[in-house]
């Protein structure tokens, strides 16, 4: 029962698909572009370059690749969202120890929250027409991320552990940003 | 599949049980059975139960705290959550139901920050309200909150409060203004926040910062352009009005959205012609390297051009540039054209009014003179031929006229007075004149003028020309013609 209610929902969504890509949001893409190359750059304004002696506590947390795959619209979307809002949730708080340039790191932040914003009004509209699917990359993505959230509270939010989600946060960008260009 | 025993679910009488703590990993695939036992005998197992604790889990619903204050309805939310160690969720946004609690009424339904301000309300009148979180990536919606009933306060319209606040955007340059009844004397403080700040559970108040240059003044508007360091993200900006006696009042907040407010002014247009092709130069909004180009990066322009005819039925044309530079080509010769532009952003949906009108004439065709030259020099050379040879024909025409019938020249002074009358006719008639009888003296040949001996005259002069002793050098050549002409009459 389960698998025939999922296929009922695939078949919604495949539906419905052709609707949702004809909406006014359209034009977010082109806007999206703008804040990965800006955040990218504030990401690096923000501190200095890699410290040396965190090489040794660096991680592989293995950013799931594959839901940037196939290279369209929709599943770039649903990363994106996903991308966005919990980089801005792990920036967020308990930064004391990062000790990074405060302005530039409001305007990290001030930027992400617009596009989520923006995102939310986007899918709010098409509510009616959408139907709840698994999505499986969302889930993927937000493992990604609560392993990065769980390293940083395992290091008590040090400055190495800083660093590091600061370097792993910033190939991610670098990964989307690659792709959208590609769209 | 390794099959783990559910601690909390085990010989339990209840047909539930509380497995929340065995769940660790939110993201995967759990599969759960079930089976009853008696005694010694054991039931088989249930079919599978597949489900992801993230997917399956119901947001709770949140905790409202309200305060009424001056006609509006302070709210602060809780989320659903707040006192787990380990969240499942890390993002809601709120939806809030109100109405009047009154028959009939409409229900409202809006969105609103963890900590906000519900206005627009009328005042001494008891709203009800719920609040549910929701995620609105995945469509989530949660359980709404227990119904909360509350009385709107009067509102007392502080005329020292700023009102009106609107904001003025031009090129990227941003102003504030806004209005001011009180009658005394009055100083502002414009004040910030940055838009992500709202998103805070833990409030913002504190965080609201003065904004450079407009602290303290007595003016009702302020640039607020320094604090605007990047285009993306969204700023709130209120008016905080002070009196002399050190009571304040807070204006309504206004939200900036850099690119969407600002106003994108028109660009200059500078236009060059040669051959029938026009070459646009654009000097883009603000100048070449201003906030507006950085901040539109997607900037282009609309040309529109036009052949200025006093026919106003001509056809305007539009051409899209991305560059500042650009060429018109499908052009007509000799003919005027007018050229205006217009800056626009797809991006932000944003275009700009239209710069001055520039207009050119394009040159002429270079072969049209050159076969009219021709065709008039032509006709012009022919003319002046023909104008020349009818001159020259009826020159002389006149002369031989003149000659024969008027003529001019004056016989030899030795003939002067002879027979005047006699040239008087037309015609020489061969008169009789008297003549000598003359003998040869001398062989020489001499100049004798010898009225019978014309002939021979002729001829001796001819001869003794060659010995020098002819005197007659001044009437040669008249005496010459006028010989010829007599001899032609006489044969």
């Amino acid at each position: 029962t389960m698998n025939a209610f999922g296929l009922i929902q695939i078949g919604l969504l495949l539906l419905c698909t052709t609707t949702i890509s004809s909406l006014q949001c359209n034009h977010l893409p082109l806007q999206q572009r703008k804040v990965i190359e800006n955040s990218l750059q504030l990401l690096d304004k923000m501190g200095k370059k890699f410290p040396q002696q965190c090489l040794r506590e660096k991680m592989s947390f293995r950013f799931p690749e594959q839901v940037l795959k196939p290279r369209q619209k929709e599943t770039v979307k649903v990363a994106i969202e996903e991308i966005f809002q919990h980089i801005f949730y792990i920036f967020s708080k308990n930064l004391t120890l990062a000790a990074w340039d405060g302005t530039v790191l409001e305007q990290f932040q001030n930027g992400l929250y617009q596009q989520i914003e923006q995102l939310e009004a986007c899918v709010i509209k098409k509510q009616t027409h959408y139907f709840r699917s698994k999505e499986v990359n969302r889930l993927k993505l937000k493992k990604y991320f609560q392993k990065i959230d769980c390293f940083l509270k395992d290091k008590q939010h040090n400055l190495c552990s800083w660093e590091i989600s600061r370097a792993e946060m910033r190939r991610c960008l670098q990964l989307i940003d690659k792709v959208i260009r590609k769209l | 599949m390794e099959w783990k025993e559910l601690p909390g679910c085990q010989n339990v009488t209840r047909r539930e049980c509380d497995f929340s703590s065995a769940i660790t990993e939110y993201y995967d695939t759990h599969h759960v059975r079930v089976r009853a036992e008696r005694r010694k005998e054991v039931s088989p197992w249930s079919s599978i139960f597949e489900m992801i604790p993230y997917v399956i889990a119901q947001i709770g619903p949140p905790g409202i705290e309200l305060q009424s204050t001056n006609g509006v309805i302070k709210i602060k939310v809780s989320p659903p959550e707040e006192n787990q160690v380990r969240k499942l969720w890390i993002h809601f946004q709120y939806n809030l139901v109100i109405w009047e609690n009154s028959s009939n009424a409409e229900f409202r339904s809006q969105s609103i920050f963890p900590t906000d301000v519900i206005d627009d309300l009328a005042p001494d009148t008891t709203y009800c309200l719920k609040v549910q979180a929701t995620l609105p990536f995945e469509l989530q919606e949660g359980l709404f909150s227990p119904i909360r009933c509350i009385k709107t306060t009067r509102k007392v319209n502080d005329l020292l409060c700023a009102t009106n606040v609107s904001i003025f955007a031009l090129n990227m340059e941003f102003y504030l203004h806004w209005n001011n009844q009180y009658k005394q004397h009055v100083s502002y403080n414009v004040q910030y926040l940055m838009g992500y700040l709202k998103k805070r559970h833990e409030g913002y108040s504190g965080e609201w910062l003065n904004v450079p240059g407009c602290e303290n003044i007595t003016d009702t508007q302020c640039n607020f352009s320094s604090i605007i360091t990047a285009t993306s993200g969204f700023y709130h900006l209120r008016v905080q009005a002070m009196s002399e006696y050190n009571k304040s009042c807070l204006s309504n907040e206004v939200k900036v959205d850099p690119l969407i407010t600002n106003e994108i002014g028109p660009p200059g247009i500078k236009v060059d012609v040669s051959d029938v092709l026009l070459h646009i130069q654009i000097s883009p909004p603000g100048g070449s390297e201003s906030e507006v180009t950085r901040g539109y990066d997607d900037l282009s322009y609309w040309v529109l051009y036009w052949k200025n005819s006093s026919n106003n039925e001509e056809e305007i044309k539009m051409k899209e540039i991305k560059q500042t530079i650009g060429t018109l080509s499908d052009l007509m010769p000799s003919t005027l054209y007018c050229v205006k532009a217009q800056a626009f952003s797809r991006a932000y949906n944003k275009s700009s009014h239209y710069s001055k009108e520039q207009c050119i004439r394009t040159p002429g065709d270079k072969k049209i003179p050159l076969t009219i030259l021709a065709t008039f020099g032509t006709s012009l050379f022919a003319v002046l031929l023909v104008a020349a040879l009818l001159t020259f024909g009826v020159y002389q025409a006149y002369n031989k006229i003149k000659y024969v019938f008027f003529p001019s020249c004056q016989p030899p002074l030795n003939i002067e007075g002879f027979g005047r009358q006699l040239f008087h006719s037309p015609y020489l008639s061969a008169t009789e004149e008297p003549t000598e009888n003359c003998s040869v003296i001398e062989t020489i040949i001499t100049e004798e003028v010898n009225q019978s001996d014309f002939k021979d005259y002729k001829h001796s002069t001819q001869s003794s020309r060659d010995s020098g002793n002819y005197s007659n050098d001044d009437d040669t050549s008249g005496s010459k013609v006028s010989e010829e002409m007599l001899e032609k009459e006489i044969v």
